[in-house]
């Protein structure tokens, strides 16, 4: 297949929007019920579901640490959230994305607070359409906030890319495939650090900070909107019944 | 000391609440010098600290806290408990003879008072304090939403009390026994304890449960 | 009364077994339902677009999403003529305590070959209508089915949301040319031949009651699955828990179910856009 035409001359995607366009996004808090916490985010067409349980007794108890809480964390797509159908079962990509997920949100929870215990976070993909990791993690660190889980600040995550030779935020999948780079970057605002970045594809050393601060960009207006999506959730005005 | 959020507030993770971080409380952390918000809550000043009541805070057992719980293992020198969701304690008794007398069975729902608290888990008392409920509902709230549940002075819940005519013990841990003259008023009384559990945090709830309960016992629901 | 309490996590509480039984005799349940009232059934259908058909479904507190993937492979030997379909199931950790990460346990392939089952025996679609070539080529669709949260009861609304996904299916149109198979932009929905669903339905003490709440699921003697079609046939049977039905309350119990499954259905026909084949 011939690669699309991913951005015009007067910089238009190949979805409407310009290179330093966030996708729709909407985040809803404490939507399932049976965990302890719980939120639900869409970036444009990418759905993702978070939940967590905990903190609680980690089984067998000798995987316990006696001076803080064990972090665990699955990534999962559903089968259908593609466009070929992924078998069950983890694929590696899941079990790597996992990993430098829990790693982002080790950053920020404050896990001394909990000996002995686990706190486990389960995210699912319902639909994948580019940058479902940084739509994963956003939605599980509002899923642990929901859960009451104490933390230093929220996490924020966004992909930015290349495609085209241009710098673009918040990829989608076509821009993912057929791109030259993809970079997903998560940050815990409060505190102006990274916590996940990986990069897949290339860019120049200029572009780098260029990049950086592009998502950046994005990142602040998504931690906002986190923000939002929690203080709706807790509202003092009565909301009517479900 | 300068603040940065007004009383009640809700504040959120990572939010900045104030510069001096000796005044730090419950539900904040402090990092160079300044104070910030660890959870989603209410921001307030308690006993002159700066502290974020959470919304959803993890329930930690006081030493004294009355709490319910089901009896889930008999073992020659005592019982385990479970307490919520992720939550056991223990009730150590080491005369054999005694834990027999007792009779209770895996399945018993208990009240006990909170004898020690730690990191190494939580132990009950065994004392007359001690009760077994033979009959009842037994349901399970949020731990964090039982001050509001029970209400300044008892004003809530007892309310509900009174409503409904059915006897609530309230646990700490949040688990709740009822039991009522009828079906119906046990079925009030539930509804309206969920209801507060899901509104804890909205003002004017006293009167909307006060409402609902009526409209559930007039309207012959349950 | 003596019902064996299960692990910790599945503790139950001795009066609340007693409560349940009690309310039961007095023809009352612990969400103020009737024993055979059904819980509310909300259905949404196409929420996946990458999926051909997809289907969430919540009943009560239980929620369900399935997804259909639908692939192009060879028809089996012995049916050159038809197409296929696989049902799986996954009770995702997100739903509940009791839920672990891995593979399906026994739970969630018991799930799936239930559905399986009734959709197989209660001919829903004409597995001939997803040949494309005979003897060569024939659509195969992959119905997923997962558990986002868990109250009690994941059968029946499984079944409605693979029967729901079913309905708005929108399967890529292929052509032969030069004896090479090219997809088309267009798509077909396949009619449905039949309306299998299911009800649940637990006994406790010789009385009833249907759609079962998870306190109630956890303390009942014994629970059923019986699957009906719209023409009153039983389409599949699952005693899916231990404990004994007597023999004589199984006529009442295959009625309830069939009085509840014609609810479900004409539920479905309200909230779906359904195709139904000539005699539906």
């Amino acid at each position: 297949m011939s690669k699309p035409k991913l951005i015009t001359e007067d910089g238009i995607r190949s979805d409407g929007r310009r290179f330093d366009e966030l996708r729709p996004i909407k985040m809803e808090v404490g939507v399932l019920d049976k965990s302890d916490g719980s939120a639900y985010v869409e970036f444009g067409k990418t759905r993702v579901f978070a939940a967590v349980f905990g903190p609680r007794e980690v089984h067998p108890r000798h995987l316990s640490l006696p001076d803080r809480a064990i972090l665990n964390c699955r990534y999962h797509m559903t089968s259908f959230s593609v466009e070929e159908r992924k078998p069950l079962g983890m694929t590696r990509r899941e079990v790597e994305l996992s990993k430098v997920i829990r790693e982002a949100l080790e950053t920020v929870v404050f896990l001394e607070e909990f000996p002995r215990t686990s706190i486990d976070i389960y995210i699912e993909v319902v639909q994948a359409d580019g940058g479902t990791r940084t739509t994963g993690l956003t939605a599980a660190s509002l899923a642990l906030a929901d859960a009451g889980i104490p933390m230093a600040d929220l996490i924020a995550a966004v992909a930015v890319g290349k495609v085209d030779g241009q710098l673009v935020l918040d990829l989608n999948d076509v821009e993912d495939k057929y791109g030259e780079a993809d970079m997903p970057i998560a940050m815990a605002p409060r505190f102006d650090s990274i916590v996940l970045l990986q990069l897949n594809g290339r860019i120049s050393k200029d572009e780098f900070p260029k990049a950086l601060a592009l998502a950046k960009k994005g990142i602040m207006e998504i931690y906002r909107l986190q923000r939002e999506a929690l203080k709706r959730r807790y509202s003092t005005t009565h909301q009517g019944g479900m | 000391m300068p603040l940065y959020f007004s009383e009640h507030e809700i504040v959120l993770p990572g939010q900045l609440l104030s510069d001096d971080g000796r005044r730090s409380g419950e539900g904040t952390y402090v990092v160079d010098g300044k104070i910030y918000a660890a959870q989603v809550g209410l921001a307030t000043i308690r006993n002159n600290r700066v502290c974020v009541i959470a919304f959803k805070g993890v329930y930690r057992p006081q030493v004294g806290d009355e709490v319910i719980g089901v009896i889930s293992d008999v073992k020659p020198n005592g019982f385990d408990v479970v307490l919520g969701k992720h939550l056991t304690g223990v009730i150590r008794i080491p005369d054999r003879r005694k834990v027999q007398n007792l009779g209770l069975r895996v399945g018993d729902v208990i009240s006990a008072r909170v004898k020690e608290s730690s990191l190494r888990g939580i132990i009950l008392e065994h004392t007359r304090k001690m009760r077994r409920f033979d009959k009842g509902l037994l349901i399970s709230i949020h731990p964090a939403k039982i001050p509001r549940l029970i209400g300044r002075r008892g004003s809530m819940i007892n309310m509900i009390k009174r409503m409904t005519g059915c006897r609530i013990v309230v646990g700490r841990n949040g688990l709740i026994v009822i039991s009522g003259p009828s079906p119906a008023q046990e079925f009030a009384a539930v509804t309206a304890i969920k209801e507060v559990e899901k509104e804890a945090h909205t003002q004017g709830l006293t009167e909307r449960i006060s409402k609902l309960i009526d409209s559930i016992l007039k309207g012959g629901v349950g | 009364m003596a019902l064996p309490l299960r692990s910790k996590k599945d503790l139950t509480a001795r009066i609340m077994q007693e409560k349940i039984y009690s309310l039961l005799q007095q023809g009352k349940r612990l969400d103020g339902r009737g024993p055979r009232d059904l819980r509310p059934i909300t259905i949404q259908t196409n929420l996946v677009e990458k999926a051909e058909g997809s289907a969430l479904v919540i009943m009560g507190g239980t929620k369900i999403l399935t997804g259909i993937k639908v692939e192009v492979g060879t028809p089996y030997s012995d049916r050159p003529d038809e197409g296929s379909f696989a049902v799986n199931a996954e009770l995702l950790p997100l739903a509940s305590t009791t839920f672990e990460p891995g593979p399906p346990d026994e739970r969630g392939v018991e799930l799936a070959r239930v559905v399986d089952r009734s959709l197989r025996e209660g001919k829903a679609i004409d597995l001939k209508k997803l040949c494309i070539v005979e003897g060569e080529k024939a659509y195969i669709l992959f119905i997923d089915i997962y558990v986002l949260d868990y109250d009690g009861n994941y059968y029946d609304p499984a079944l409605l949301s693979a029967m729901a996904a079913l309905a708005t299916l929108k399967i890529p149109k292929y052509k032969v040319t030069d004896g090479k198979l090219e997809k088309t932009d267009e798509y077909f929905t396949p009619e449905l031949t039949a309306l299998p669903f299911s009800v649940m339905v637990g006994v406790l003490g010789e009385k009833f009651l249907v759609d079962p709440q998870i306190d109630e699921e956890k303390v009942l003697d014994v629970s059923l699955i019986i699957g009906t079609d719209e023409k009153g046939n039983v389409v599949s049977i699952q005693k899916n828990s231990p404990g004994p039905v007597p023999i004589n309350l199984m006529d009442e119990i295959i009625e309830i179910a069939w009085e509840k499954t014609q609810e479900i259905r004409k539920k479905f026909l309200e909230s779906v856009p359904a195709k139904l084949a000539q005699g539906q």
